[in-house]
Order: structure tokens, then sequence, then C-alpha cells
């Protein structure tokens, strides 16, 4: 009864889906004139994911199964639809996914829904909304407010945070301040945190100056500033560079050792931390580009951290030879997966370069991140081809290094995708 | 000595016409952008259409350019494939937006050429303030045939898309007849055919052919539908105001 329920609240989803495609491709084509502007895309999508057999969340799989979800592979459908007007903006995302082994779910939400307006050089917002600052492309210190996850596999629109903002604008020049998560606890952590947040913007011939300020309701202050210059018609070289008086984070309990009873490892603060990042981006005559990069991250787990968490994962690997129940050595195990969303750097060094060329509507890419304190890396092949309403996308990404590489750990060892995007 | 005197005296008003000619090149020039641009300030609306080089289309693109003084211009990408992404051209400093970041990318000269067709084929209106030539000669261009001045132009400044122009203009009228466009390297990167409203009593361009010479060799036809007096605001040509995805039409 529950799974016939499931299928049918699945396949109407489908259905608003596809509906909700067709009437804003209908619409965009019939309210154009009167100004309100409609638009969207649809997104199918299949993700092949290779679980790890290395890694604490492998190793407590085999010991019990069920213990902890592992990756598994399955189907989306996304479809984005946008609408603009009469100083109102929003958009909203519709998911029907189809794990392998699971019940079809769905979910939808609200990327962006907010209210803007101006007067001179002053604009003023209010809603949920998608606030991106700093000049990275692999890691941002500086995006304060939206806090975007980087270097994804698709590119798609994030979830907007919902915030007040006050911004001024001349003709080189821009000033901005944002109340973020208004009315959210004091306690809530990362992204979620009330918080002020401010930008001052000044551009000088090929130089762009970026300053920037956050108070955080718990975390405090940190202050930050970036770059980016054209040094010539082939070159553009970035930096960005923060500092925080505190940071959240994850860290396990000191006295924890052996099996214990419950999850070790909790949220903590990182005090007086600083995070850095250094890059450039080389576009020959060929279409041939490349990007290099390099960050520090003060507010990822140390490396006495992860050497403590290696050995740990070794020693109750090791229990699974005694009579200590399997069950719990497999939960200690799973617990020590944590870790892994500690920061979004796992090392504080991470090295990123990538290679694109175009080639008409071809664009293949190859890029590679790697941290030099384990000498893990993560490989990334893509190949993208673009049409004139339809966009596809495949590629892979494999997860690898030393046995004691925390990049050779994670719970996917593997994905592939591919996906088609169709936009109207 | 009396070679010398003569190289001497050749010398001497070959230096001293020089500034004549070089100011009839730029009065040919403006006279030629004209054609293209009725204004400093303009809002053009712009159809891309590329062709393959068996004649078959292949895509077509859609762009809003507001072009302004001081060699600035802003393009609104508006074909779904690409819409809400722009470009910004201050001078010699370009940036591009892209609707899912909603972050300004600084963009090198270099990366501005990517994509289905150069921006600054789209954006770039004025010979005048670019480039700085000389009159090469007056030969027979165009279809009908009929007098042209030809004229060689350099880059005045680094951020234009090519650095050498070679621009077949109408003896009589000043319009703009053909070109051919070299990249740095000095290689010919595109021909260009100019298409008028009124072949006999020309008074604009209304389409722009481009004949791809180094990669593609597609044809890519440039249609200007709509052309209109536009100053933006200065905001506007403020790439953090652009990331806002304010309402610009």
């Amino acid at each position: 009864m529950m799974a016939a329920r499931a299928r049918t609240k699945a396949v109407t989803v489908f259905a608003v889906n596809v509906l909700g495609a067709l009437v804003l491709f209908l619409g965009a084509g019939a309210c154009r004139a009167t100004g309100p502007e409609f638009g969207g895309q649809l997104r199918p999508v299949w993700n092949e994911q290779g679980a790890n057999a290395h890694g604490p969340l492998a190793e407590a799989a085999t010991l019990d199964p069920a213990i902890a979800p592992l990756p598994r592979s399955g189907a989306t459908l996304e479809t984005e639809l946008r609408a603009s007007g009469h100083g109102l903006s929003g958009t909203v995302t519709l998911q029907q996914q189809r794990l392998e082994g699971t019940e079809a779910h769905s979910k939808a939400w609200v990327n962006e829904l907010y209210a803007a307006g101006g007067s001179g050089g002053w604009q003023f917002g209010v809603g949920k909304r998608i606030v991106a600052w700093d000049v990275g492309y692999g890691f941002r210190p500086n995006d304060v407010v939206q806090q975007e996850q980087r270097r994804t596999l698709l590119t798609s629109t994030p979830e907007g945070r919902p915030l007040l903002m006050a911004e001024y604008f001349d003709a080189s020049t821009a000033w901005s301040f944002v109340i973020v998560n208004p009315g959210k606890p004091r306690a809530q952590r990362g992204a979620e945190e009330p918080a002020f947040a401010a930008r001052v913007y000044q551009r000088d011939g090929a130089l762009d100056w970026h300053g920037f300020a956050r108070y955080g309701a718990h975390t405090g202050a940190s202050l930050g500033t970036a770059a980016a210059w054209v040094a010539n018609d082939a070159l553009e070289l970035h930096a960005s560079l923060r500092y925080l008086n505190a940071a959240d984070s994850t860290a396990i309990d000191p006295a924890a050792t052996g099996l214990v009873r419950s999850n070790p490892w909790s949220d903590a603060t990182v005090r007086h931390a600083t995070q850095a990042l250094i890059g450039g981006t080389w576009t020959g005559a060929e279409q041939v580009s490349l990007l290099a990069e390099a960050w520090w991250d003060g507010t990822a787990l140390s490396d006495a951290q992860w050497n403590d968490w290696n050995q740990r994962n070794r020693q109750l690997a090791a229990l699974a030879g005694t009579p200590a129940p399997r069950s719990a050595i497999a939960g200690n195990l799973a617990w020590q997966a944590t870790a892994f969303g500690a920061s979004s750097n796992l090392r504080r060094t991470s090295l990123f370069m990538r290679a694109s060329v175009t080639l008409d509507k071809w664009q293949p890419a190859l890029d590679i991140l790697y941290t030099p304190a384990d000498a893990g890396r993560t490989l990334t092949a893509s190949l993208g081809w673009q049409g004139d309403r339809v966009r596809v996308d495949a590629g892979l990404r494999v997860y690898g290094g030393p046995g004691d590489a925390v990049l050779a750990q994670v719970p996917a060892r593997r994905v592939a995708y591919i996906a088609g995007t169709w936009s109207f | 000595m009396k070679a010398i005197t003569h190289r001497i005296v050749f010398a001497a008003f070959a230096l001293l016409a020089a500034p004549a000619f070089a100011q009839d090149v730029s009065a040919l020039l403006k006279a030629a952008d004209r054609y293209r641009v009725g204004s400093e300030n303009m809002q053009v609306e712009t159809l891309i259409s590329v062709f393959n080089p068996d004649g078959s289309p292949d895509k077509e693109r859609r762009y809003t350019v507001f072009a302004q003084a001081k060699h600035q211009s802003l393009v609104l990408m508006q074909s779904p494939a690409e819409r809400g992404q722009k470009v910004l051209m201050l001078g010699d400093d370009f940036w591009l937006l892209m609707p899912s970041s909603q972050r300004p990318l600084r963009i090198t000269p270099m990366q501005k050429l990517l994509g289905d067709a150069s921006t600054g084929d789209i954006a770039t209106m004025s010979w005048a303030e670019d480039y700085t030539g000389t009159l090469a000669g007056e030969e027979p261009c165009g279809e009908p045939r009929q007098a042209c001045l030809h004229l060689s132009l350099s880059a005045a400044r680094k951020g234009v898309t090519y650095q050498r122009i070679e621009l077949w203009i109408g003896k009589a009228k000043h319009e703009p007849i053909r070109a051919d466009l070299y990249v740095q390297s000095d290689k010919l990167a595109k021909q260009a055919l100019f298409v008028t409203d009124k072949p006999a009593a020309p008074t604009m361009v209304t389409e722009m052919l481009l004949q791809d010479q180094l990669t593609s060799k597609k044809e890519t036809r440039v249609r200007y539908l709509a052309r209109k007096e536009h100053s933006v605001p200065e905001a506007w040509l403020n790439p953090m105001f652009l990331a806002r995805n304010p309402a610009l039409e």
C-alpha cells in the first residue's frame, strides 16, 4: 500500500515536472511582451556511483552491511522554473529521484524568492537570495553569505539564503551590506548562522579589489580581502585572504579510545584561523584554458587530527578479530565518516589544476585536486556539448591516493554521470 | 647632392603630409562608423546565425548590445541556451556574468574570444576610436563592382578583438563594403562583408557576413534587427551591479 502510494506520488511529481516545464515554455512566449519574464530548464541526470572498498565506511559495511547507507547510483529529474517582473524574482526546483534499491522520492525547494528595488545609486532587497562573493574557482574563503559548495560535477543553481540587503553602486565602486539568516537561532552553524556581512568593491583598471567583513552571531568577526588582475591578453591572476576569529567545525572527543557508545565526533570551534587562495587562468589563441589554484584552509582538520583519525580507523578495524560485537565496531567505524563533513576542505593545503578546450560545440575538460599532506587526489574528466536549446554533459570523477590519504577513503571511489539540459 | 636634396624635400613633404592623411583616414572612419552606429550611445538588437561550411544552419543566437561612449559595451545574451549571461566591456577590461553564479568573473581578452560568436564582433561598433590607419589606395570592390578606398588599420589600444584590419569603403559615400580581420599573430581570422539597406543610397548597415578563415570555416551572419539611442545609467556598467540580475530592458 505504502509502495503504491509512493509510486503514485512519484508519477504525480513527474507529471508536474513535465507540465510545469511546458506551461513555462508556452508562457515564456506569451508573456514576454507584457513585462514579466519566465524561463527555466529541464534536466534528467544519471549518476553511477561506485562505493569505495577502502575507508571507515567500507570497513563498517563489511562488518554490518545495514550500519550505514553506501553511495547508490540513480536517476534524477530536475525542473528549474524562473520568473521575474515588477520587482519580484523567483526560482524553484522540482526534483524527482530514484536511487537503486529504493523507492522514488520527490521534493521541491525555492532557490530564490525576493523583492528588489532601488533609488538613485541605492538598491535594496529582501527575501531568499543567492549572494555570491569572492574571486576563486576551487575555493572561496570570502564567500561569507552564500557559502556555496565548490567543484560540483554539474553546475546548478544553489539554494539562496534568507537575507536583507542594501547596496550602493556608482561607476566603479560597490558597497554591500547584508543581514543573512535573520530570525534563525544564534546557535545555528555554518552557512545557517545569523550574521551581518559587508563588502566593498573597487575597480581600478585591470585590477578588481574587494574587502569583506562578517560578524557571526556566535563565531564573531572575520575580515578578508581579494583581488583579480588581468596581467596581459592571456593571463588572469587572483588571490583571496581571510582571517577568522572563530569557525564552526567538528572534532572527536579526545577521551574516546576503543569502542564507545555514542558518536565521539561533535560540534567544535576552530579559533583564530586563516584561509588563503592564489590562482590564475591562462587562455591561449587556440581556445585552450588552464586554471591553477593553491589554497590553505585553516578551518579544516589539522594533519595531527587526520593522523589520529587514521590511527583510530586501524585500531577499530583490528577489533574485528576479537570477541567485540561486530555491530559495535561497525558503528564506531561509521561514525569516523563524520570527519568528512568537518569543513568545506578535507585537508588544509590543496592544489587544483584544470585544463579545458573549446572545440566548436564541444568542451572537454580535465581537472585534478591534490592534497600534498597525504598525496590524495581527485581526478575529473568531463565532456560538454552545447546545442541551441539542449546541452549534454558527461564525466567521470575518481578519488584516490595512498591508503592513508583522506581522499582515498571517502565513501564513493568513483562517480560517473550523464546529464541533458533543455533550456526554455 | 641633387639626389640627396630631392630625398630630403620628399621626406619633409611626407612628414608634413602624414598628419593630413591621418586626419583624412580618421574622417573616413568616422563616416564609415555612422553606417553601423547612429550615435555614441546605442541599444542594438542583434541576431547571429551561424552556418556550416556546406551552408546548413548550425545555430542562432540573439543579443542585446548597449554600445556606449568611451569604449564601454554591455552584451546581454537572449537565446535560451545562454539567457542571463552578460559580457561587460569597459575599455580593455572585461567581465563575464553567468546567471547561475551571480558573481562577475574577470576575463582576459583571449577569454572574450571564446564561445559561439566573438563578443567583439557584436559589441565593437567604432573603428574611428579604436584604430589608426593609412589610405592604402583606390581599387574596385564589392558586388556590383564600385570604386572603393582601401584603408589599412592598426589597433590603437590593446583590448580590441582584431589587431589589424584591411577595410574597403565606398569612395563616394564611404559606406563599409568589406574587411579582412587579423588577430594578434597577424593571421587572417575572418573576412567580413557589409550589407546596407539601400545599395544605391545606403543609410545604414543591416547585416555583416563573417567568413571564418582560421578553424571552423563557418559563416556567421550578424543582423542588426533594431537600433535606438540609449544612454544607460552608470551603475549598469558596474560588474557588481550586473551580478544582482537587475531588469535591464
